[in-house]
């Protein structure tokens, strides 16, 4: 303390130890909160084709298209302590080969401060719904779920499914048309 | 170069180190309460860090350069003795001690 050096160092040190406290307090008052929100999903539209698929076994593949509504309000999930959300459309299904097939169908960033009312009509997924095989035909429970990663400040990185899924069957023929 | 820094007289007394120490700590400790609070209620970590920074740069204003306050209570030195060669033996241990709370 002698010093301007040694006065400076011991200043640094302390506003640092006291910046990761205050940090420290953020995560802590942010860490129990329920991030989980009510979403409205609701599909219109269903198509089932059976395609080459280039990039998986060398036969034709189901290739589902949906088009979906879904409207949630994001509000309630940011607090000072959430930096961005990432959500994504998820479907999950089984087939005869795996009790549990996830296929991630649409995603979005939502960053902080943008608008958080989400309303989306008639939209197409954003990423091909292919199964690996041919599980999708005439599969009756396919379930799509809206999650979410919250990005934080500080602190864990939590995985929130939203509260309100929707299963739906899905058409035992496929499409002809060679549209896509 | 070093040596054109280290002719500033920038040392403080004892009284005055221990004031500067409660004043950086209590301004950046009443910062920090206020930036969390005004954080937590606008809901934004950010102003949190700016208002725990201005703290940070006020203090520094107020502790770092030797200001006339921290030197109220300067140390009376004994005076020094004249030097003589017999006795040179017998002076090192009395500078010692003298200089131990030296920081």
């Amino acid at each position: 303390m002698n010093t301007v050096l040694s006065r400076a160092n011991s200043l640094f040190a302390f506003s640092l130890s006291v910046m990761a406290a205050l940090t420290f307090g953020c995560f802590i008052t942010t860490a129990f909160k329920d991030r989980s929100i009510p979403v409205d999903i609701h599909v219109s539209k269903v198509m089932l084709k059976n395609v080459d698929d280039f990039t998986g076994p060398r036969e034709r593949s189901d290739l589902g298209f949906l088009t979906f509504d879904l409207s949630a309000d994001l509000r309630p999930i940011f607090d000072w302590n959430v930096k961005q959300l990432f959500l994504y459309l998820s479907a999950e299904y089984a087939t005869r080969n795996n009790a549990l097939n996830q296929v991630v169908l649409w995603d979005k960033i939502v960053l902080r401060g943008e608008n958080t009312k989400l309303n989306l009509r008639e939209t197409k997924s954003k990423y091909f719904f292919f199964d690996d095989g041919n599980g999708l035909r005439s599969n009756k429970n396919i379930t799509l779920t809206l999650s979410w990663n919250v990005v934080p400040n500080a602190g864990i990185l939590p995985l929130v499914m939203g509260s309100g899924h929707i299963s739906l069957p899905f058409p035992d023929a496929y499409e002809s048309t060679k549209s896509y | 170069m070093l040596s054109i820094f280290k002719t500033i007289p920038t040392h403080m007394d004892y009284k005055g180190q221990k004031l500067a120490e409660q004043i950086f700590q209590g301004i950046i400790l009443v910062s920090a309460v206020i930036g969390f609070l005004y954080g937590f209620i606008i809901e934004q970590f950010g102003w949190t860090v700016y208002i725990v920074l201005a703290g940070f740069a006020v203090s520094c204003l107020l502790t770092l350069p030797p200001w006339p306050m921290y030197r109220k209570t300067p140390l009376s030195w004994q005076p020094a003795l004249p030097e003589s060669s017999g006795d040179s033996r017998e002076k090192p241990p009395q500078e010692n001690l003298k200089k131990k709370k030296h920081k």
